[in-house]
């Protein structure tokens, strides 16, 4: 009963909360106080209204907003899954071998710090000028966090879970895939969530400036509504964003959470 | 812990209460942001009693005002980066506004110069009352004017040479390209270069779109990297790019592009809030003098000119001065009419415009 | 004992820690120890004499001098013959049921019959008294119902020896006394070998059949038959008499 009651209050402040804001934004488009353009560069709910179902009737280029989503998810997708293996890879030889780990952790305190669109120019002349480098910006955005994350979670692993699976007969890779890694699930599902949201605004950031017009996605999009002064198009691009984001974070990782270490009582 | 004991504490009131308290909250903040709007838009009345830019009410304006003797006035430009740009260099350096503000009014004005990074920047800039006077590429500034972001071309500013460079002996023109999967570098998808890809196109009896979906999009020296490894087939940019790509020997020209839209042209154009141009038109009249003033001298004396803009292209001297002699600096417009039709038929912007008049001020003369 | 009698063999067994540093501490020294099939050893001793690196040796999850043989058949690694019951309750596996955390080690050893994990898994319960608690996680069970699992897995497993390392030292009074009683029912149901570490004498009285008493650095300074009749209470003849044997010899 408490608990509902809780989660009734949580959903209604939020709710206020989006409401207010709303209404703020409303008051700021419709008072014209951003100036004389104001309906052009602060367009009201009603235009951003209109102009997010236009994003997926009409589009742009001939394609509706909906390819755009696609191509990005799809880039997305594979990076994501290459950037988690690759983590899972790193952190794992981590452990099996010292002087790859004193390696590792110099690799990922390096490169977590280097923004991906920093590196597109290099990227650009080693890989070429295809999709595949919006993938491997996404890996960038992925790995590292994650593998640090990953590798923080194996090295938590309590001593007596490593002895009992090692007294049933585990060794080496079974017992990093039967120890380990259930293990340090929660550090595991910490580092999904962050790099899931590296990845989708380092994928939205690298298409913005680095467009491969045979397969656009979200972010170029956003650019093409900025250059045709389309605001109210953009606005409701971002909106598109961000309901993505909420989709991936309240439909895939928070089910993911509460399947494991909320089940097993590893975390409230 | 803490925030059990705290809920338990909440627990007395109604949940109806609570969910009020919250929305006390929320109208709280709106109001304080209404309450900063306010004082916002009396900012905004003032300056459309007094004129555009006189910033009486600004702190800044005010010292001025007692140091001067007069209504401190500011303008703020905003250019981007480049040869296209290099009068203005001449403008700022010289301070051709400042000075010539003074001889015809007496008055002091204070201006700002911002450099940014794209025509959609100062497309907002402009919009949202910031930015009273901004250069940029014609493609963008027909978008602007054509949108009603409030502004119109005030004069021309320059015509550069255009061309697509491949380094694929196969490719010798669009037949080779169309349909296949070669990419195009090029600065940014509705650029003025994409619209030349289009015109070269429809010129050579294409559709304007045929090679739309090859474009990748690539700041000039990144697309100049990519197609000197090898990594795009083509890329179509502007000078300094082109000249230095010219040069090259492993590298060819598909003609068409820079048959389309040559050196005479217009490319970077001035434009100029219409806030600005009927609340302060003396304050008009001297930005278009002085940028007459920095044209003619880069085309009077180009050796002069070079020494002084060089260092803020990054060429040698040598370099600066040839690239000034093959670029177009004036301030007559050349084709904006054509292009912004060109434009609206091949749906680059929405709204036609009907006439040259609807793209530039009265004073604009040109095309 | 004869050789076939034998199940477990120490031969020699040093162990020092931190060696060829200034903090080097020899925690055993040349330790010699036969344990017969079906005994339940006891080992007493202070707090550092070494008890618990023995049998961590034992069992493999230490590196030491000397020799460990099963059977006659030397042991270096851990394996599932010397199966360990942990004094910390957090020994089960979180992330598994407590029936799934008693079948993974038996489909490690390759038993894939569900029918037969099944029955296995009933069957260890049952003689554990949590039968109809499979599907619980280990964090919905109270610490002596995690130690009972951990007994269970361990005896599902079928090991040549149960190493116990003071299982029972972090319950309550009650609730040990319980455990102890049915520990000792069930060893002698099942005729498996253990190897029961505690500081406890009381408790080694009750349950062991063989008491060994280890000074620093392991030194074997008790190691008797316990002749006590079972069930062992404190009122049994040779009680108190063994009690005071044992202390004075653990505190001299």
């Amino acid at each position: 009963m408490e608990e509902k009651k809780r989660r009734m209050h949580a959903l209604v402040a939020r709710a206020v909360f989006v409401v207010a804001l709303l209404g703020i934004w409303e008051y700021v488009a419709k008072s014209g106080m951003m100036g004389e353009k104001s309906e052009l560069i602060f367009p009201s709910l009603e235009v951003i209204a209109d102009a997010f179902i236009k994003n997926f009737v009409q589009g742009f280029a001939g394609m509706s907003l909906w390819v755009y989503i696609g191509n990005s998810m799809r880039l997305l997708l594979e990076g994501l899954l290459l950037g988690i293996v690759l983590a899972f890879l790193l952190s794992g030889l981590s452990m099996v071998s010292k002087t790859f780990y004193d390696i590792c952790n110099l690799v990922i305190s390096v490169f977590d710090l280097l923004p991906g669109v920093a590196l597109l120019p290099v990227v650009i002349i080693i890989f070429g000028v295809k999709p595949g480098v919006i993938v491997f910006l996404v890996v960038h955005a992925v790995l590292w966090p994650m593998a640090r994350n990953v590798l923080d979670g194996f090295l938590a692993v309590p001593q007596i879970y490593i002895e009992a699976g090692m007294n049933m007969g585990l060794k080496g890779v079974s017992l990093l895939w039967g120890v380990y890694i259930p293990a340090a699930t929660s550090y595991i599902v910490s580092g999904l969530k962050v790099g899931w949201a590296r990845a989708w605004r380092g994928l939205i950031s690298a298409e913005m400036i680095f467009g491969v017009a045979s397969c656009p996605g979200i972010g170029l999009y956003i650019n093409q509504m900025r250059t045709n002064m389309n605001n109210a198009e953009m606005y409701a691009t971002l909106v598109v964003i961000i309901i993505i984001g909420l989709v991936v974070q309240y439909g895939v990782l928070s089910p993911i959470e509460k399947c494991t270490v909320k089940k097993w009582g590893m975390s409230r | 812990m803490l925030y059990k004991n705290k809920f338990k504490k909440r627990k007395g009131d109604s949940i109806m209460k609570k969910h009020l308290r919250l929305l006390a909250v929320c109208l709280g903040i709106a109001v304080l942001a209404a309450g900063c709007g306010n004082s916002g838009q009396a900012q905004e009345a003032s300056k459309g009693q007094e004129g555009t830019s006189q910033d009486a009410a600004g702190q800044d304006g005010a010292a001025q005002a007692d140091s001067a003797g007069g209504e401190a006035v500011t303008l703020n430009i905003a250019y981007q980066y480049g040869l296209a740009y290099a009068p203005l260099s001449i403008v700022k350096e010289q301070e051709l506004i400042e000075k010539a503000y003074e001889e015809a009014t007496g008055d002091q004005v204070k201006v700002t110069w911002n450099q940014m990074s794209s025509g959609a920047d100062i497309n907002t800039g402009i919009s949202a009352g910031s930015i009273d006077a901004g250069f940029m590429g014609v493609g963008p500034a027909v978008t602007g004017v054509t949108k009603g972001v409030g502004y119109k071309i005030f004069t021309n500013l320059s015509g550069q040479e255009h061309g697509m460079m491949s380094n694929d002996e196969n490719i010798k023109s669009f037949d080779d390209l169309i349909g296949s999967s070669n990419q195009i570098a090029l600065v940014n998808i509705g650029s003025f270069q994409h619209i030349l890809l289009a015109m070269a196109l429809e010129n050579a009896g294409h559709d304007p779109h045929a090679l739309d979906s090859n474009i990748v999009a690539m700041a000039h020296p990144d697309g100049m990297a990519a197609l000197e490894s090898g990594n795009v087939s083509c890329h179509l940019t502007s000078s300094p790019y082109i000249f230095k790509e010219r040069e090259e020997g492993n590298l060819h020209e598909i003609q068409d592009v820079a048959d389309a839209w040559g050196v005479d042209g217009s490319f970077i154009v001035g434009v100029a809030s219409e806030k600005m141009h009927d609340d302060n038109p003396e304050l008009y009249q001297v930005l278009c003098g002085a940028i007459k003033e920095a044209v003619d001298f880069m085309n009077e004396s180009p050796e002069e000119a070079a020494k002084i803009t060089c260092e803020f292209d990054g060429n040698s001297e040598a370099d600066e001065l040839a690239y000034i002699q093959k670029s177009k600096y004036s301030i007559e417009t050349s084709g904006v009419f054509e292009l912004a039709s060109f434009m609206a038929r091949t749906e680059f912007i929405e709204n036609a415009p009907k006439a040259y008049e609807d793209l530039v001020f009265d004073n604009v003369t040109g095309d | 004992m004869t050789k076939e009698e034998c199940i477990l063999e120490v031969r020699e067994l040093s162990k020092v820690f931190d060696a060829d540093t200034e903090n080097e501490k020899g925690v055993l020294k040349d330790v010699n120890l036969r344990v017969a099939r079906n005994e339940f050893l006891c080992v007493l001793g202070p707090s550092g004499c070494g008890k618990t690196t023995l049998l961590r040796c034992i069992a493999g999850f230490e590196g030491y001098e000397g020799s460990v043989l099963v059977n006659g058949q030397e042991r270096k690694d851990p394996g599932t013959d010397r199966i360990m019951v942990f004094q910390d309750f957090n020994q089960l596996f979180p992330w598994k049921t407590v029936e799934k955390n008693i079948q993974y080690p038996l489909k490690l050893q390759g038993i894939r019959d569900k029918a037969v994990l099944k029955e296995r898994t009933e069957e260890v319960l049952r003689k554990v008294k949590l039968s109809g608690q499979e599907k619980y996680y280990p964090y919905q069970l109270s610490g002596g119902m995690k130690q009972r699992v951990a007994i269970a897995k361990a005896l599902a497993l079928k090991p040549e020896i149960i190493l116990m390392d003071e299982p029972f030292a972090a319950l309550d009074a009650m609730t040990r006394n319980e455990l102890q009683d049915e520990l000792m029912r069930i060893s002698v149901e099942e005729k498996c070998t253990v190897i029961f570490i505690t500081h406890n004498i009381q408790e080694a009285i009750v349950l062991g059949t063989r008491i060994l008493v280890l000074a620093q650095g392991g030194k074997i300074v008790v190691d008797e038959k316990n002749s006590i009749r079972r069930p062992v209470t404190p009122a049994s003849e040779g009680y108190g008499a063994t009690w005071e044997r044992l202390h004075s010899a653990l505190y001299q």
